[in-house]
C-alpha cells in the first residue's frame, strides 16, 4: 500500500492546472446533478397529497405531503417482501454464475497461444449477431428444458453475454502481459493455476466492471419472468412495477372492450403518486446497494494500477 | 449445415414427444385472464374434492393477469406446448379467437368425426342460449365452419353509452333530459357554464373526459368490426333500430373517410379549443388514467362508459354521485365482438381434451363450481347476507380476485351485495330484449391483407386519438391522414372486407 | 503504440510449453459457456426459418418442428411490411439516432473519463461517478415517469410554470419537433455514466509510470492524454465501436416505447424498427413478419460489424474484434 501512495503523491505533481481542474469540477458536478435531481423530484411528488397535486401540479414544493401513496404500497405486503427476496436471491447466484463463465471463457480467447482461439471467438461473437427469435428460444427453454415457473429460468438464459466476453478479453489484453504467462508456465503451474493465483488479481477491475454490469443487468430483468414464470412466489421486484404498468396499459389499449369490469380493474390500479411510489421502493434498495457495489468496483481499480 | 440442422430438429422432437399416462384422476390445467390470485390452496382443495367425486378430473389454473396473459397465451399457442389443456380466448385481446382457431390452435368441439360438446358437454346446449353458440361458429383450419370453444354467457350485448355526472349538472340548473336533447352537437352551452363555474375558485375544471377511442361509436354507431383489430373498418349502425342496416346499407368503410367521422372530428376539435376536453385524454399512455381519474373523483360533466345492465347503481355508490348512462342505440346490440367477448377453448395441444370438455361443462352448469372458482370459499372469501347477496371479505380482496366474467356462466352466480336476490331473472331478460345487427356472425379474416394492415395501423395510430379527442385540427390533419392511408393501400384493406363481408352475407 | 502492447505483438509466435495438455485445460475453461451458447443461442436459429413461411402452428399431431416443415414456404412476403410509404421515416430515425448516439456518446464519455481521471480529490470524483452511473440503474419506465413529472400537460412542473408566468404553454406530447432533442438527452443522461466507468476502469488500467515518464519528456498534460490515454483507450474504444455498428438497425425499445409514453402524434420523430414492428405484430399476430423483420436486422447488423472489422482489421489488425 505505501508503495501506491507514494506513487500517487509523486504522481501529483503531474495534475492539470487548477483552473482546468475546477472547469472539470463544473462539468462533472452538473451532469452528476442532473443525474439525481429527477429521483429526488419523483420522491417528492410520491410523498405529495394528490390534493396539491391537482392544485398546484408536480412541484419541488408540495403544499401538502402526504404519506398515503406508501401506505398504499406497503398494502401489497408479502409479495412485497417476496419479490424483494428473489431480486436479491437471483442477482447474487446470477451474477456469481455468469461472471464465473465469462471469466473462463474470455480468458482462453485473449491467449494468443491457444489453438481453438478463432473458433470460440466467432462462436460467440456470432450469437450477439444471430438469434432465433423468441419462439424458438421459448420452445427450447420451456419444452426442452423444462425451465418454466422456476428460478432457473430467471437465471439461466442470461448467463453468457457475448458482450461482457469481449469486454473481459479486452481487459486481458489491456493488462495482463503476455510474459507473466510464460513466466508462470515455465515455473510449472498449472492452467487454472496460473489463472486464479496471477491474473485473476491483475485483472479484478475489470471482473468487477463485468460483474457490476451484470448484476444490473438481473437486477432490472423482467422479462424473462413474463415469458416463463407464472407463479407469484416467484416475482422479481421489478417485474412486480412491470406488472403494474402493463396492466394499466393493457386495460387502457383494451378498455371499450373489457367494458365494465375493466373498469372496476382500472379503479384497484395504482394512482400515478403510487406509482411514483412503487419507483422509490425499487430504486431504493439499489441506491442504497449502490455505494457498496462501487466500493468493491473503486478497490479492484486502485489495485488494478499496481502491476509488473 | 441443412443436415445439422434437421438432426437438431430431430432431437428437439423427440424430447418434445413425452409421453403422459397418469393413473387416478386426470389433471388439466386452464389458463385464466385478468385475475390477481396469491393464494388459491383452499379453494382448490374444496374444488378438487368435488370435481374427482364428479368426473375423476382436477384442475390447477394458471391465474393469467392482464399483464402476462397475452404473452403467455401467444407463446403457448405458436411454440404448441401442452402446458395448458383450456385457453381463455376471446375476439379482442392477442389470444384472438377467430384467427388462432382458423391456424388450428384449439380444438373444434362439435367435430363430427369427435363431438366433445355431445358426448360430455350436453349439458351446455340446455343452459347457454342458442345465440352464443351461434357468434362462436367460426372458420376452422380446414376451410369449415365449427365451434371452437365454449362462449361464455355474460353481458352479451353491447351497450355504448355516455355517462353523465347527474348531481353536478343539476347543481347548474339543467337536467338529463336537456343533455339528452342537446345531443352531441349541442353540449357547448352546458359544458361553458359548467365549466366556468367550477373553475371560480381557481382550480382547472375539464368537463368533458371520456374515452377517445368509442367516442364516435356513441356518436355515429360505429360497431367494432370482429376481427378488424387495428379499428381501421366502419360499419354504420341504424341508430332508431340496430337491427336494420344503417345509412350505407350492409358494407364496410373507411373509418376516417366519411363526412359523419369529419363533422364528429370538427366538433371534438371545437371542444377542444373551448378547453372542454383534458389535453391528457389525447394522450396514449395517460389516456385511460385520466379518464378513469376524472370519473372515480366525480370531477366530470360528460364522460363514456360501455356499460352493462345495473351499472349505473355501482357507479353512483362508489363515485357517491348520480351516475345516468344514455345509451347510444335503441337496444342493447349483439355482435361477434361482444359475444365472442370472453370465451374458453381446449388447446389442440391438450392430452386430456375430454376430460377438458367435462370440466368446461360443469363449470358453466353447476352452480357450485362456478361459485366456488369465481367467489371463492364460503365464510372464507365471502359470506352470505340475510337477502342470500355475497359479501366478499379482506381475504378474497387482497388475495383472490378473479376477473368474473373470464371464467363462464355468470347467470349461475348468486348475486353481489345490493344487486336484490331477483338479478339475475332480470338480467337475463334485460339482455333477452337486445338486437342482432345484421352484420352478425361476420368475422373479418385479415389474412389477405396483413401487409397493408401492419402499415395501416401504424399510420392510423399516429391520428386517431388526436382527432377523435379533438386535440388535432381536423381541417388540415384529416385530408393528411387519409392520403397517408391511401398510398399504404388502405382500399385494398376495404374491397378485401367488403368482399368477404359479401360472400358472408350471400351465403 | 505504448511498450506494453508492443510487447506481444513483436513476437513472431506465441508458444508457451505444455502443448496438448495446454489446449485441453484451455479447452475445459470455454466448455460451459460454450454448451450454454449451443443449447440456448444456436439451437433456437433453426427458427430463422419461420421468417420465409406462412407459419403452421404446432399441434398434437403435428409437433414442433415437423409443423415447419408443413408450413408453406412464401418467400420473402414477410419483409414486405417494412418496406412500405410509411417505412422510410422509420428506417431514417433508427440510423440517424444511432449514427448520432454512437459519434456523441463515445465524445461525452471519454471526455468524462479523462476528466475523471485527472480530478485530484479523489472523493469528489467518487461522488461524481456515482452518481452519474445512478441513471443506467434505471428502467426505461422508470425514467419515462421521471420526464413526465416535468412535462405532464396538467400537472407537469416546467408546463404549470410556464402557465403561472402566463407564458406559451408547449404542449410536449404533441409536439414531435422537440424529440430528436429530448430522446437524445435521455439516452445520453442515461447511458453515459455507464460507458465512462468502462473507460475510467481502462485508464485505472494504464500504468502510471508511462504517463511520470512522458511529463520528464516534457510532455504537456494535453499532450499525455494524446499519447499516453487514448492509445490505451482504443482497444476499448474500437470494439465499442465495432459493436455499436452491429446494432445500427436496432433501437433501444424501452427508450422509444416508453419515454414518448406512447404519444401517436410523436411517431415522426419516434418510430423505429423496433417499435413499428412491435406494433405491426400486435395488430396482426404474426410470428413470421416479426421473425422476418429480426433476421433482417440482424443481417444488416452482421454486414456493418463485417465491414467495420474488416476496415478495422486493415488499419490496425490488434484492435480489431476478430
Amino acid at each position: 500500500m505505501t508503495s501506491i501512495a507514494k506513487k500517487r503523491s509523486a504522481f501529483r505533481g503531474n495534475a492539470v492546472s487548477g483552473r482546468a481542474e475546477a472547469l472539470f469540477h463544473v462539468t462533472l458536478g452538473l451532469f452528476a446533478l442532473c443525474c439525481i435531481i429527477p429521483f429526488i423530484f419523483v420522491i417528492i411528488i410520491s410523498l405529495s397529497s394528490e390534493d396539491s397535486i391537482r392544485r398546484i401540479g408536480y412541484s419541488f414544493t408540495p403544499q401538502v405531503f402526504s404519506l398515503d401513496a406508501y401506505t398504499q404500497v406497503l398494502h401489497l405486503g408479502d409479495s412485497l417482501w417476496r419479490s424483494y427476496f428473489n431480486s436479491f436471491l437471483v442477482t447474487a447466484v446470477g451474477t456469481l454464475l455468469s461472471v464465473s463463465m465469462c471469466v473462463l471463457y474470455a480468458y482462453p480467447l485473449f491467449r494468443k497461444d491457444y489453438r481453438f482461439r478463432g473458433f470460440f471467438s466467432f462462436l460467440s461473437f456470432f450469437t450477439m449477431i444471430f438469434g432465433g427469435g423468441l419462439i424458438p428460444t421459448y420452445i427450447v427453454c420451456n419444452s426442452l428444458l423444462k425451465m418454466g415457473n422456476t428460478y432457473a429460468a430467471l437465471i439461466v438464459p442470461m448467463l453468457v453475454s457475448p458482450f461482457n466476453i469481449i469486454i473481459m478479453r479486452t481487459f486481458f489484453q489491456t493488462s495482463v502481459p503476455f510474459d507473466l504467462i510464460e513466466a508462470s508456465t515455465i515455473d510449472g503451474a498449472g492452467e487454472y493455476t496460473t489463472l486464479v493465483r496471477i491474473i485473476l488479481p491483475i485483472v479484478k477491475p475489470g471482473i468487477a466492471t463485468v460483474a457490476l454490469l451484470t448484476a444490473l443487468a438481473y437486477w432490472n430483468e423482467w422479462f424473462l419472468c413474463l415469458l416463463y414464470v407464472t407463479d407469484r412466489n416467484l416475482y422479481p421486484l421489478q417485474y412486480l412495477l412491470m406488472e403494474m404498468q402493463r396492466n394499466a396499459e393493457f386495460l387502457a389499449r383494451n378498455s371499450s372492450m373489457i367494458g365494465a369490469a375493466g373498469a372496476e380493474a382500472l379503479r384497484t390500479l395504482p394512482s400515478q403518486t403510487m406509482r411514483m411510489a412503487v419507483v422509490v421502493f425499487i430504486v431504493l434498495p439499489i441506491a442504497c446497494a449502490y455505494p457498496f457495489f462501487q466500493r468493491y468496483v473503486v478497490a479492484g481499480l486502485t489495485i488494478g494500477s499496481v502491476k509488473g | 449445415m441443412k443436415k445439422f440442422l434437421a438432426l437438431l430438429l430431430a432431437a428437439l422432437m423427440l424430447l418434445s414427444l413425452t409421453p403422459a399416462m397418469a393413473d387416478g384422476p386426470e389433471e388439466i390445467s386452464i389458463l385464466l385472464e385478468g385475475n390477481n390470485v396469491t393464494d388459491d390452496a383452499a379453494v382448490l382443495e374444496k374444488l378438487n374434492a368435488y370435481l374427482t367425486e364428479k368426473i375423476n378430473v382436477t384442475v390447477k389454473p394458471v391465474w393469467g393477469t392482464w399483464a402476462n396473459f397475452d404473452d403467455l397465451a401467444r407463446n403457448a399457442v405458436n411454440s404448441g406446448n401442452n402446458t395448458y389443456d383450456i385457453m381463455f380466448t376471446c375476439s379482442w385481446t392477442s389470444n384472438e379467437y377467430a384467427p388462432y382457431a382458423k391456424k388450428g390452435a384449439y380444438v373444434r368441439l362439435d367435430d363430427p368425426e369427435d363431438n366433445l360438446l355431445e358426448t360430455y358437454g350436453a349439458d351446455l346446449k340446455t343452459v347457454l342460449p342458442e345465440l352464443l353458440f351461434e357468434g362462436a361458429m367460426t372458420e376452422g383450419p380446414d376451410g369449415q365452419k365449427g365451434i371452437y370453444a365454449v362462449p361464455g354467457f355474460k353481458d352479451f350485448a353491447t351497450m355504448s353509452t355516455w355517462d353523465v355526472n347527474v348531481t353536478l349538472l343539476e347543481k347548474y340548473g339543467y337536467t338529463l333530459q336537456d343533455v339528452i336533447d342537446a345531443g352531441f352537437y349541442g353540449w357547448g352551452d352546458i359544458f361553458a357554464k359548467v365549466k366556468a363555474g367550477e373553475q371560480a375558485d381557481g382550480s382547472v375544471f375539464y368537463p368533458f373526459i371520456f374515452e377517445g377511442a368509442v367516442a364516435e361509436r356513441n356518436v355515429n354507431g360505429t360497431p367494432i368490426v370482429t376481427g378488424d383489430a387495428g379499428s381501421l373498418l366502419s360499419y354504420y349502425m341504424n341508430l332508431e333500430d340496430v337491427s336494420t342496416p344503417g345509412a350505407y346499407g350492409n358494407v364496410l368503410l373507411n373509418k376516417y373517410a366519411t363526412p359523419e367521422f369529419e363533422k364528429f372530428a370538427a366538433q371534438m376539435h371545437e371542444y377542444y379549443e373551448a378547453g372542454y376536453i383534458d389535453p391528457a385524454i389525447s394522450m396514449g399512455d395517460t389516456a385511460t388514467d385520466t379518464w378513469r381519474n376524472a370519473q372515480n373523483s366525480a370531477r366530470y360533466l360528460i364522460s363514456s362508459e360501455v356499460s352493462l345492465y345495473g351499472y349505473e347503481v355501482t357507479t353512483s355508490n362508489a363515485r357517491g354521485i348520480q351516475v345516468a348512462y344514455i345509451m347510444s342505440t335503441d337496444a342493447p346490440y349483439i355482435d361477434n365482438t361482444s359475444v365472442q367477448g370472453a370465451m374458453m377453448a381446449i388447446s389442440a395441444n391438450s392430452e386430456h381434451p375430454e376430460a377438458a370438455m367435462k370440466f368446461l361443462n360443469l363449470l358453466n352448469t353447476d352452480p357450485y363450481v362456478m361459485t366456488l372458482l369465481n367467489y371463492g370459499v364460503e365464510g372464507i372469501h365471502y359470506t352470505l347476507n340475510d337477502e342470500g347477496e355475497v359479501v366478499f371479505t379482506d381475504v378474497r380482496n387482497n388475495s383472490y380476485t378473479v376477473w368474473t366474467n373470464g371464467l363462464g356462466n355468470v347467470t349461475i352466480l348468486p348475486p353481489q351485495k345490493g344487486q336484490g336476490a331477483d338479478f339475475q331473472e332480470r338480467f337475463a331478460a334485460f339482455y333477452a330484449g337486445s338486437k342482432k345487427l345484421p352484420i352478425y356472425g361476420f368475422t373479418f379474416d385479415p389474412k389477405p391483407v396483413e401487409n397493408e394492415i401492419a402499415a395501416v395501423s401504424n399510420i392510423k395510430e399516429a391520428y386517431m386519438l388526436g382527432l377523435c379527442t379533438g386535440a388535432r385540427d381536423p381541417q388540415t390533419d384529416l385530408p393528411e391522414l387519409l392520403k397517408k392511408l391511401d398510398d399504404a393501400g388502405m382500399q385494398k384493406i376495404v374491397d378485401e372486407a367488403n368482399a368477404q363481408l359479401k360472400a358472408f352475407l350471400g351465403e | 503504440m505504448n511498450a506494453a502492447n508492443t510487447v506481444p505483438a513483436r513476437r513472431k509466435k506465441h508458444v508457451t510449453p505444455g502443448g496438448r495438455k495446454k489446449t485441453f485445460w484451455l479447452t475445459t475453461m470455454m466448455l460451459p459457456a460454450a454448451a450454454w451458447l449451443l443449447l440456448i443461442r444456436y439451437l433456437p436459429m433453426g427458427g430463422i426459418m419461420m421468417s420465409f413461411l406462412d407459419y403452421r402452428l404446432p399441434t398434437r399431431k403435428m409437433p414442433f418442428p415437423v409443423n415447419l416443415f408443413h408450413s408453406k414456404w412464401v418467400g420473402l412476403d414477410n419483409f414486405k411490411f417494412l418496406f412500405t410509404s410509411e417505412s422510410a421515416q422509420m428506417i431514417r430515425n433508427t440510423i440517424g439516432y444511432n449514427v448520432l448516439w454512437i459519434i456523441l456518446g463515445l465524445i461525452i464519455a471519454v471526455a468524462f473519463a479523462i476528466m475523471m481521471s485527472e480530478l485530484t480529490k479523489k472523493f469528489l470524483a467518487k461522488t461524481y461517478q456515482t452518481m452519474m452511473f445512478f441513471p443506467y440503474f434505471l428502467s426505461w419506465v422508470v425514467v419515462a415517469y421521471f420526464l413526465f413529472a416535468f412535462m405532464d400537460p396538467t400537472n407537469g412542473m416546467i408546463v404549470r410554470s410556464q402557465k403561472a408566468a402566463g407564458g406559451n404553454v408547449i404542449d410536449w406530447y404533441n409536439s414531435p419537433q422537440y424529440w430528436p432533442v429530448i430522446l437524445t438527452v435521455c439516452s445520453m443522461w442515461k447511458n453515459t455514466g455507464y460507458s465512462t466507468v468502462l473507460y475510467l476502469s481502462a485508464i485505472t488500467g494504464i500504468d502510471r509510470s508511462q504517463y511520470e515518464a512522458a511529463a520528464v519528456d516534457g510532455a504537456t498534460k494535453w499532450q499525455q492524454v494524446i499519447h499516453v490515454t487514448l492509445p490505451h483507450l482504443k482497444p476499448m474504444i474500437v470494439i465499442l465501436l465495432i459493436m455499436n455498428v452491429g446494432k445500427i438497425f436496432n433501437a433501444d425499445f424501452g427508450l422509444f416505447w416508453s419515454v414518448p409514453m406512447n404519444s401517436a402524434p410523436l411517431f415522426p420523430a419516434t418510430q423505429v424498427v423496433d417499435t413499428y414492428v412491435y406494433r405491426a405484430y400486435t395488430t396482426t399476430g404474426n410470428v413470421g413478419m416479426s421473425t422476418a423483420a429480426g433476421f433482417l436486422q440482424n443481417l444488416v447488423g452482421f454486414i456493418c460489424i463485417m465491414a467495420a472489422n474488416t476496415i478495422v482489421r486493415k488499419l490496425d489488425p490488434d484492435s480489431s474484434l476478430f
